[in-house]
């Protein structure tokens, strides 16, 4: 198809799905530098070796200060002091760091690639706000040159979070290895995200609004709050009932419907992001009234409640590592700190970068929101815990994922220092056994103009 | 007014003509006699006895005697007899002060909007450009005017004036007799009016025409996209225009004496209006809406040898020696926020320590006015309810301001101000017989009722707004009753229900009556809790806590690693010795023998590392307002340093990371953008004296995608530039421009003549060719960084630096070559097409190539943690931690021309460091203090106490006001309007909690 086709086509086809087709037809046609290279797939076929001398951060475990990890068939057979496998090809990683690979949760990667071009964005539905049949993991783009950049830190899997309304729908999980989306996929569904009402007032004065006629009184402002709520909670409240009717029998199939199924039957987590400690508090309530299985997501001000979230066993995707301080009275340091306060609550914390399209291409950047927590007293076993652990287990792949231990996926990397150093680099990386390449767009242009011989 | 006409209008005829004829006899004496059919009009001799009669403030006679005759005050005095042509009035038991005067009277601004003439705009905003939206640039439809749309000086209220009688009666029930009346729209906004408030026709109540030239720093109330929509843009806008105003006069002048030979002037009314407020003919008062823009007002007004008097924002509490500093008499609206009624427990977490400070502080703050030596007048503008002011009032007494100085501030001040003093303000023989008469305790009591007013010796009297008590009790009990049963969780609702059911019908009147007696008497109680309450200021000044935390004569670190990013470069257990403010000694063991200064504080540095102050490059974090200009291509008249925002708790969040300066930039909305200002974090100074003394001045300019507005919207497809072309050819059409410029005053310098007018635009421009003006250049895309090389080569300008410059690895020979720095950030990328090529080594291969490079942040966030930015171009770059620490300290000094002051350790100069627990490029390392100038400014060790004395403040404060709303409520007292005036907005913190960006204003 050539790229005016491709064009007149696509305008008579708006269909979403076809669109990436076409436009992967008019980029060839155009712009060919963006297809030359950065595959995600180049990765060596899955071999057995013994990976010697190396710090080995099991995370499950105590840290290998000379470790060796032998892998076979994709898998980590052993992890001890001093393993032998004869025959098996040895890499003496030289007393460098071995870690887990890290999990980027409720992550746009894949989703977004240019923040300020539209049409690379695959982030936030529309609609009345109730769509949890909407899908994260068949839109993520397997040739986003933000994947490469991201796992050449030491990032091996994703979540992508859908956005838009109250419930965004489902997610699932994302290795970064493998030919196609489905290759890629490692769990599906894996949360569902619901954006918890705004439950923050508008206190703006009738003067400020451009269009005074939008003015609400607190009062009213408070009325529709409820409202929503109340709206969110009937909407779990007829899940639970179509469930039931589904079971009994004698219901039509409904899509959304029945994508809130597994939802209903505590399979899996509800994803509820909220940062404010009044929304917080809302949804800890609703949860606990409705036996709702909820891990909160952002969690601005949960440091506030840390003692209920420990009470109820919710976990915590904190985000707000780098927000200013919630208020004007707070300490400096009271987002740095939070992470350390909820822990010691009794609080399992993971790190996150959030959906947010800017952040996404900095999604590279995970691991020093936890270091900066570090730094203001999280001891580190949890800040990687936060990284690796944590995170399949809230997504229910810690039996594979995670951390370095026998039996499990051998997905792990190589660093020259410690992941949560920001001088540190990472050298290697194996997803399920297989070694897959560090090189990007970010590394591709360096070598390019590192050899840029001088201008006459 | 437009409004006001049509009420006017719709009178009875035959009232009118008789309220003109009855005001036209007044000024006449004797006593014209009217036509049959009218009501025949009053003698005007009067002789008012037996009041209490505060002749002045300070100055009171006990039962006294006014003697008025024909519209003045023919005596005043103790047992005087009253003359036998007047009519005696008893006023025994009543107070009586001069009439009260409102110098500022503003009809709000949505009726101050559809005021005067046909509203028209001139033009889009500076006919200079081409394609600014919106397109009315016919200069026929409007009639002649200034180039900038609300520039207006020219508007009279004299013009327009027409009174209506509610405006009027509101007013008179306050006890003004006289008000002078601003227009109420615009920035230049025109001429006030003084006038009567006696409902005579405008011939005869207008008492002076042009009282004032009116300013007000006004962004509300405008088109969108129109020059200028930013406060720096103001302060141009009213530079310019005054600039224009003298300009305009020599040129006139100039063509006066020589018609011939030379072409004609233009013609600008508004220009002609301005002149004798540039002459000091008329006084400007400037109303610029924030305490810290105050103080560009009066530096501003002293530029320009304005006569200039100041309308308060109510916030001068920040910063009271600003507002002594500017020395003028302020006027002072009484418009105190109340408290809002949040609907939930848990709403009130959302309320700010700002804005509980703003309301506690508010009924202080006249008297903070006065403690400064300043004289004060008070006015209703701003009252959204104008019968607040009399509450307000009584507030503003109990919380420390004299009633003498109260009665100043609505009699002798604002007859003054407004150039009045020899007929109004006092109770004086001679003067206008303008009385305010009041009941009982008299006027600052609340409960005391105005009973009359006498305006130009006529008697209005003030109608007891009908049993309106009666009324309000009886809709307190409804009110009551209503929310209880609306929300049963307050009251029981069986009870309520079943009270009125068991009552025995004939005793219901004297149980309720004795019910009502109770309940006077609980509700005095209460009041006087309420009183008492709101008597004690539980806020502190903000500017506690801040400032220089310790300033010892002489600090020595011993033993730490000094990142000197000078010449000596890391060394290990050596010593730091500052004196003065300065770097004295840089070494190893510099005080072994014990010759160390008495007084010297000494730090021992044994595993800490110890760095320069870090040097952000590209900040917005402390602007006041919009930090684009956006409306126009070039904005090179605005200055960044107009809007310096010293109250922002991002200069405390900043030096907690270690920065002691930042170069505040102009956004990036347009190819030429404002002037910069680099500043020092010394926390606490004011936006004066935290700018960097001796830096050189700079520019911001920007290339691509923002600057064509790409990522704008389908509407904004008009302006030029919109194509890379088009920035070069405009870039070129305005160094062309201030070559021209230039030229012009070279000629004037030499041969004289009439002088050239002069162009802020053009004169920022001219001294960036004459070498006197940096460029920071906002860049992304490596064709776009050459242009604007080759074109600043052609016109033999060298450009300061290339910001973002995220393509700059691709021409890093040429960067180089031509001299510029280059100030990156470390790793972003994909925000936008232009940033797609952006890769993290950037920083490290410009480097090698030779250019001088820094890291920026661009983001209040990135500004906390510059050092780990650095650390960046180490894991990207391979560059050294030694040199990488340089990206944020020496080199972005170098780059702003600041660097024989800071940006490294070595002796001579200044003492800005930082002290870290660890390498300053680990993670995990913890700034714990930073100094600056020899001072400390911040101390993680005490940082934990200075939040907890922030949160406990807090605390009381929202104790205070949550008990406030109790006491309200239990009596029905309307303390909230539902306007929510608590939360009126403050330039000082309206961006906390927001990240800004080079885009901000664009969404």
């Amino acid at each position: 198809m050539t790229a005016r086709n491709a064009i007149a086509w696509m305008i008579m086809n708006k269909s979403p799905v076809k669109f990436s087709t076409v436009a992967t037809a008019f980029s060839r046609a155009v712009i060919p530098v963006l297809l030359v290279v950065g595959s995600l797939a180049q990765s060596v076929s899955a071999e057995s070796l013994l990976l010697s001398n190396a710090v080995v951060h099991t995370i499950s475990g105590a840290t290998l200060t000379a470790g060796s990890v032998l892998v076979k068939d994709g898998k980590i057979e052993a992890v001890g002091a001093q393993l032998t496998a004869p025959g098996v090809k040895v890499i003496d990683l030289q007393g460098q760091h071995l870690y887990p690979g890290l999990i980027a949760l409720n992550s746009a990667l894949g989703l977004s690639e240019i923040e300020a071009v539209r049409s690379t964005q695959d982030t936030t539905e529309s609609g009345e706000g109730y769509q949890p049949d909407v899908q994260s993991w068949i839109a993520v783009n397997p040739d986003s040159e933000i994947i490469p950049v991201t796992r050449a830190n030491g990032i091996t899997h994703t979540e992508p979070a859908p956005q838009g309304g109250v419930v965004a729908g489902l997610s699932g999980l994302i290795a970064f290895d493998g030919w196609t989306v489905e290759q890629m996929t490692v769990k599906h569904p894996g949360a569902l995200h619901v954006y918890w009402p705004s439950m923050e007032l508008d206190t703006r004065p009738k003067e400020k609004f451009k269009d005074e006629s939008k003015f609400k009184s607190l009062e009213d402002q408070a009325k529709e709050r409820q409202s929503k709520l109340k709206a969110l909670d009937d909407f779990f409240l007829e899940a639970r009932a179509y469930a039931k009717a589904r079971t009994a029998g004698n219901c039509e199939l409904n899509p959304p419907w029945e994508a809130m199924l597994p939802v209903v039957r505590g399979e899996i987590p509800v994803a509820v992001h909220a940062h404010d400690l009044r929304q917080i508090k809302a949804a800890v309530k609703w949860a606990q009234t409705n036996d709702y299985k909820i891990i909160l997501e952002g969690g601005r001000d949960a440091w506030q409640v840390a003692d209920l979230l420990a009470a109820r066993q919710i976990p915590v995707v904190y985000e707000a590592t780098w927000a200013p301080p919630g208020r004007d009275s707070d300490p400096y340091e009271v987002n740095f700190r939070a992470p350390e306060v909820l822990r010691k609550a009794g609080v399992k914390v993971v790190f996150s970068n959030g959906s947010d399209s800017f952040n996404t291409a900095m999604a590279k950047n995970l691991p020093y929101a936890a270091a900066q927590s570090v730094a203001f007293g999280l001891p580190e076993s949890d800040a990687l815990k936060g990284l690796t652990l944590y995170p399949a287990q809230l997504l229910g792949v810690a039996e594979k994922l995670g951390s370095i231990e026998a039996g499990k996926e051998a997905t792990f990397f190589v660093a020259d220092g410690s992941i949560l150093d920001i001088r540190a680099n990472v050298k290697r990386m194996w997803i399920a056994g297989k070694e897959v390449s560090l090189a990007s767009r970010h590394t591709r242009f360096y070598e390019k103009y590192k050899n840029r011989p001088l201008p006459n | 007014m437009a409004k006001l006409e049509i009420q006017f209008r719709l009178l009875p005829r035959l009232f009118v003509l008789l309220l003109l004829i009855c005001a036209a006899c007044l000024q006449a004496a004797p006593v014209d006699l009217l036509p049959s059919g009218f009501r025949p009009v009053p003698v005007g001799v009067h002789a008012l006895v037996g009041a209490k009669v505060v002749v002045k403030p300070g100055q009171v006679l006990d039962s006294a005697t006014i003697i008025i005759r024909d519209g003045y005050i023919e005596r005043v005095g103790k047992d005087l007899t009253p003359p036998s042509d007047a009519r005696v009035w008893d006023v025994k038991g009543l107070v009586i002060y001069a009439g009260f005067i409102d110098p500022y009277l503003t009809l709000g601004a949505k009726s101050a909007g559809k005021e005067g003439k046909k509203d028209l705009e001139l033009t889009g905003g500076g006919v200079k450009f081409f394609g600014v939206n919106p397109q009315e640039r016919d200069a026929g439809a409007g009639g002649p005017g200034y180039e900038v749309t609300r520039v207006t000086p020219e508007r009279q209220v004299a013009e327009t004036f027409s009174p209506d009688r509610r405006t009027l009666e509101g007013l008179r029930e306050l006890g003004f007799t006289v008000a002078n009346v601003a227009p109420g729209k615009g920035i230049l906004r025109g001429t006030s009016a003084l006038v009567a408030l006696s409902g005579a026709e405008p011939n005869h109540s207008i008492i002076k025409a042009d009282v004032f030239q009116h300013v007000v720093f006004d962004l509300e109330n405008r088109k969108e996209d129109v020059y200028p929509e930013s406060m720096m843009g103001v302060v141009a806008v009213v530079r310019q225009s005054f600039f224009d105003a003298r300009h305009y006069a020599l040129d006139q002048a100039d063509y006066r004496e020589h018609p011939a030979g030379r072409i004609r002037p233009t013609f600008n009314p508004a220009l002609e209006a301005l002149r004798p407020a540039a002459e000091k003919k008329i006084t400007v008062v400037f109303e610029p809406t924030d305490a810290l823009l105050e103080d560009r007002a009066a530096r501003m007004a002293h530029e320009l040898n304005l006569d200039f008097y100041l309308v308060s924002s109510g916030q001068e509490w920040r910063r009271p020696e600003l507002a002594k500093a500017a020395g003028v008499p302020f006027i002072v609206p009484l418009d105190f926020p109340s408290l809002p009624k949040m609907p939930q427990e848990d709403d009130w977490e959302q309320v700010t320590l700002d804005e509980l400070r703003t309301w506690d502080w508010a009924p202080e703050n006249p008297a903070v006015l006065r403690n400064q030596g300043l004289e004060i007048a008070f006015t209703t503008h701003g009252l959204a309810e104008k019968k607040d002011f009399r509450k307000n009032l009584r507030l503003a007494i109990d919380r420390g301001l004299t009633e003498d100085n109260a009665l100043a501030a609505l009699t002798t001040v604002p007859a003054r101000l407004c150039g009045m003093d020899k007929q109004l303000g006092t109770i004086e023989a001679g003067k206008q017989a303008n009385l305010t008469i009041v009941e009982g305790q008299g006027y600052f009591d609340p409960e005391a009722k105005v009973r009359s007013v006498w305006i130009d010796g006529r008697f209005y009297r003030i109608e007891p707004p009908e049993s309106k008590e009666d009324k309000e009790v009886q809709a307190e009990d409804e009110k009551a009753e209503a929310s209880k049963a609306a929300n049963p969780e307050e009251g029981d609702p069986n009870k309520t229900k079943a009270k009125p059911e068991t009552k025995p019908p004939g005793k219901v009147v004297a149980k309720e009556e004795k019910s009502k007696a109770d309940k006077k008497e609980a509700d005095k109680e209460r009041k006087l809790a309420k009183l008492k309450e709101r008597q004690k200021r539980v806020a502190r000044s903000p500017l506690e806590g801040r400032g220089a935390l310790t300033n010892p004569p002489a600090v020595l670190i011993r033993n730490a690693t000094l990142w000197t990013c000078g010449p000596d470069g890391r060394l290990e257990h050596a010593d730091l010795f500052v004196q003065d403010g300065k770097i004295q000694k840089v070494g190893r063991k510099l005080f072994a023998n014990g010759s160390l200064p008495g007084q010297t504080l000494v730090i021992e540095g044994e595993g800490l590392h110890i760095t320069p102050g870090l040097v952000d490059c590209h900040s917005h974090s402390m602007i006041l307002g919009n930090v684009n200009e956006a409306t126009l291509p070039s904005s090179a008249m605005v200055r960044i340093g107009d809007v310096v925002n010293s109250e922002t708790p991002n200069i405390y969040d900043q030096l907690a990371g270690g920065l002691t300066v930042a170069n505040l930039l102009h956004g990036s909305a347009n190819p030429i953008g404002g002037q910069n200002c680099v500043i020092k974090l010394r926390d606490g100074a004011t936006p004066e004296s935290l700018k960097f003394e001796g830096a050189p001045q700079g520019i911001k300019f920007a290339l691509g995608e923002n600057v064509k507005q790409s990522n704008w919207g389908d509407k904004n497809v008009t302006r030029f530039p919109q194509t890379r072309m088009g920035v070069q050819t405009f870039m070129a059409n305005r160094f062309t421009a201030a070559q021209q410029y230039l030229k012009t005053w070279a000629d004037f310098k030499k041969a004289g003549g009439p002088p050239p007018r002069r162009d802020l635009e053009l004169e920022a421009l001219g001294e960036i060719i004459e070498g006197k003006r940096l460029i920071h250049c906002h860049s992304y895309r490596q064709d776009e960084i050459l242009m604007l090389i080759r074109l600043m080569e052609r016109f033999g300008v060298k450009i300061g630096t290339f910001q973002h410059v995220l393509e700059g690895y691709k021409v890093a020979d040429e960067i180089a070559q031509h001299g510029a720095g280059a100030s990156t950030f470390a790793d972003w990328w994909a925000y936008k097409f232009e940033v797609y090529d952006a890769i993290p080594q950037n920083g490290s291969l410009m480097r090698e190539r030779g250019v001088l490079v820094s890291f920026n942040s661009d983001s209040g966030d990135l500004a906390r943690r510059l050092n780990l930015e650095a650390a960046k171009a180490v894991k990207f770059g391979g560059t050294s931690e030694v040199e990488a620490l340089k990206f944020v300290t020496f080199n972005p000094a170098k780059q702003l021309g600041i660097d024989s002051w800071v940006g490294s350790l070595e002796p001579g100069k200044d003492a800005d460091f930082v002290i870290w627990s660890k390498p300053p490029l680990d993670s995990s390392t913890v700034c714990q203090q930073t100094w600056i100038e020899g001072k400390k400014y911040f101390d993680n060790s005490l940082a934990s106490a200075r939040a907890a004395a922030l949160t406990k403040e807090r605390k009381d404060l929202l104790a205070k006001a949550k008990k406030l709303k109790t006491l309200s409520e239990g009596g029905g007292d309307k303390a909230d309007s539902g306007d929510n005036s608590f939360f009126k907005i403050s330039l000082e913190h309206l961006y906390d909690g927001k990240e800004r960006h080079c885009l901000d204003d664009h969404e």
